[in-house]
């Protein structure tokens, strides 16, 4: 928009930032969100079902340290962005602050951590999840399944990368379709809208709005962990290499259609997110005092296009001379991911719910399982009372009539 | 000095920064009023996990926050206890922790986690439009909120030096 390339410093601390929001985040939803379904079941008492199961059972040690490496991440954000939340870091041009030396060799040990940490959080996905057959047997199931197309940013090399590089779109057969650069998104993304809805349902604009519909005639697109694994080649680092080979090797090859291992792919973006922290913060330029050029031409309009922890983000902007914004368009991680956790959500019920089976805690909470693999950011949306997940089963008969509502009850005793 | 008290919000969306601007009302009134108390004010637009280290170490933390509660008049003003609240704008979230789990969650880690907490739920009237201004029946409830709170303050409790 301001016709300004940032230095490579700017660059490097701004990719840092974003590193450790992914780092602190897939901690966050891993543990408190994702665990308590493995960890203690996914039919487990509901009062049970949360974060505080889960450090009943897994022990106060390893609970710590997940506090420990998710409060790293945020303090690592601080020293980078003075602020782990809403940082008013960034500038035309650059960054408004760099790190010192000494700030670069602290980092360097907070990230080595973070990759111990993410090894630690991998075998754990491994012991609790995958060893244990029922598990395995849910995530293999076509319960959690979605034969949609993927899109992900990838760099030179078609590996993952959270902060620059094209825009790949792979089909059902994880084939490339289609591939931009952050100004051509709107030749390939439109936004339907819905009557019932403030949210919008992005979609592929060369395939088409089919209705909620999966498959190659659908332009209907997932945009999640999950999504940035199946739309690329690989990993740009080592670890998170490894153990993207073996994810693809356990659940039969590209692209895994299987939703719920979403949160196998978020550890692995985990593991890649603080390696390539610690490559960056290993990098003398980071501390370079030179972090902005100023911009001198009149901004017009301009497409920024980031991955964030949910979801490829795009911002677009057009400005008066004055660089007051005049018009705005973003598409945030969860939009993108709208038609999907509709069709996700319909498709668990279907499948779950099944004549002579009872719609209870479990059942519901395995179709919350369906939205929940999303991590959707829709806090501002779900707050209002009683304050329990809007979700309620209604189990209707032929004729129409509810004969079954199955609703939240996750009252903690304690 | 050992009480905290923290505003929670969005200040961009109307009656959802409501417990921002409180604190920061409560701020300038303690400063115009020049009493030196033994409270901490914070702003903060962060809940869950964030919010459970902005409340480790205080004694007694204050929330300030707008709510939407059914059936209640926008700008009405009620206390609520954390274990009372799995919901507010700002204390819920699909993808973090609510307040009730944060606070137990700390104890059993053994954090220093406040042995009082209180919730002042203001009721928003539009928590979705986007502004810097709060609604006239907001407006009215952040006074509310304000005067309970230095009423409070003025309580021994807080052990005010002036």
């Amino acid at each position: 928009m301001y016709k300004v390339d940032p230095p490579p410093t700017a660059k490097k601390l701004r990719e840092m930032y974003n590193s450790a929001a992914f780092v602190h985040s897939h901690i966050a939803h891993f543990y408190a969100l994702a665990a308590p379904d493995f960890v203690l079941g996914p039919d487990s008492d509901p009062a049970k079902r949360n974060i505080l199961g889960v450090v009943e059972k897994v022990g106060i040690p390893i609970a710590s340290e997940v506090l420990k490496h998710r409060a790293i991440a945020q303090d690592i954000q601080i020293t980078v962005g003075g602020r782990s939340t809403h940082p008013v870091w960034t500038l035309p041009g650059g960054v408004s602050k760099g790190i010192t030396e000494e700030q670069r060799l602290e980092i360097i040990d907070k990230a080595k951590s973070c990759v111990e940490f993410s090894k630690f959080s991998l075998k754990l996905f491994e012991d609790i999840v995958l060893k244990n057959k029922a598990y395995l047997d849910i995530i293999l199931s076509d319960t959690f399944e979605m034969d949609s197309y993927w899109i992900g940013t990838v760099d030179s090399k078609n590996c993952v990368n959270f902060y620059h590089g094209d825009h790949r779109v792979v089909d059902q057969k994880g084939k490339e379709v289609f591939r931009y650069k952050d100004h051509e998104y709107l030749d390939f993304i439109s936004e339907r809208v819905e009557k019932y809805s403030y949210l919008k349902f992005p979609y592929l604009k060369k395939i088409g709005w089919k209705g909620f519909v999966d498959g190659p005639e659908s332009g209907v697109y997932m945009a999640t962990p999950l999504s940035r694994l199946n739309a690329a080649d690989g990993m740009a680092t080592p670890l998170a290499q490894q153990e993207y080979e073996k994810m693809y090797s356990t659940l039969g090859g590209k692209p895994v259609k299987k939703l719920l291992a979403t949160h196998w792919a978020r550890l692995i973006e985990l593991m890649y997110s603080a390696e390539r922290l610690l490559e960056l913060a290993q990098d003398p330029e980071v501390a370079s005092p030179n972090i902005r050029t100023l911009p001198t031409a009149t901004p017009e309009e301009g497409v920024g296009i980031v991955e964030a922890m949910r979801g490829i983000l795009t911002h677009h902007y057009q400005t008066d001379k004055n660089g007051l914004v005049t018009k705005a368009n973003l598409i945030v991680g969860t939009t993108n991911n709208n038609a999907p956790i509709s069709m996700s959500i319909k498709r668990a019920a279907q499948k779950l719910i099944q004549p002579g089976k009872e719609v209870g805690q479990g059942l519901l909470n395995m179709v919350e399982m369906a939205f929940r693999l999303y991590d959707p950011c829709f806090s501002c949306a779900t707050h209002s009372l009683p304050g329990e997940m809007p979700l309620i089963i209604d189990v209707i008969n032929a004729d129409g009539e509810v004969i079954h509502r199955e609703g939240r009850t996750d009252k903690r005793s304690s | 000095m050992n009480t905290r008290i923290i505003g929670l919000g969005n200040s961009i969306l109307t009656d959802d920064g409501v417990g921002i601007y409180a604190v920061r009302e409560l701020r300038r009134c303690l400063k115009e009023a020049l009493l030196d108390t033994n409270v901490d004010i914070v702003e903060t637009e962060v809940g869950g996990f964030s919010l459970m280290e902005l409340m480790t170490g205080w004694k007694r933390v204050i929330l300030v926050d707008s709510i939407q509660f059914e059936g209640l008049e926008p700008g009405t003003v009620i206390r609520i206890q954390p274990e009372d609240l799995h919901t507010s704008l700002r204390l819920r979230s699909v993808h973090d922790i609510d307040l009730p789990t944060v606070l137990e969650l700390g104890r059993r880690l053994g954090l220093a986690m406040p042995g009082e907490v209180s919730v002042f739920g203001i009721q928003a009237e539009d928590a979705l439009t986007l502004g810097e201004c709060l609604t006239d029946a907001a407006e009215r409830g952040l006074k509310e909120a304000v005067n309970l709170i230095l009423t409070e303050i003025r309580d021994s409790r807080f052990e005010i030096r002036n």
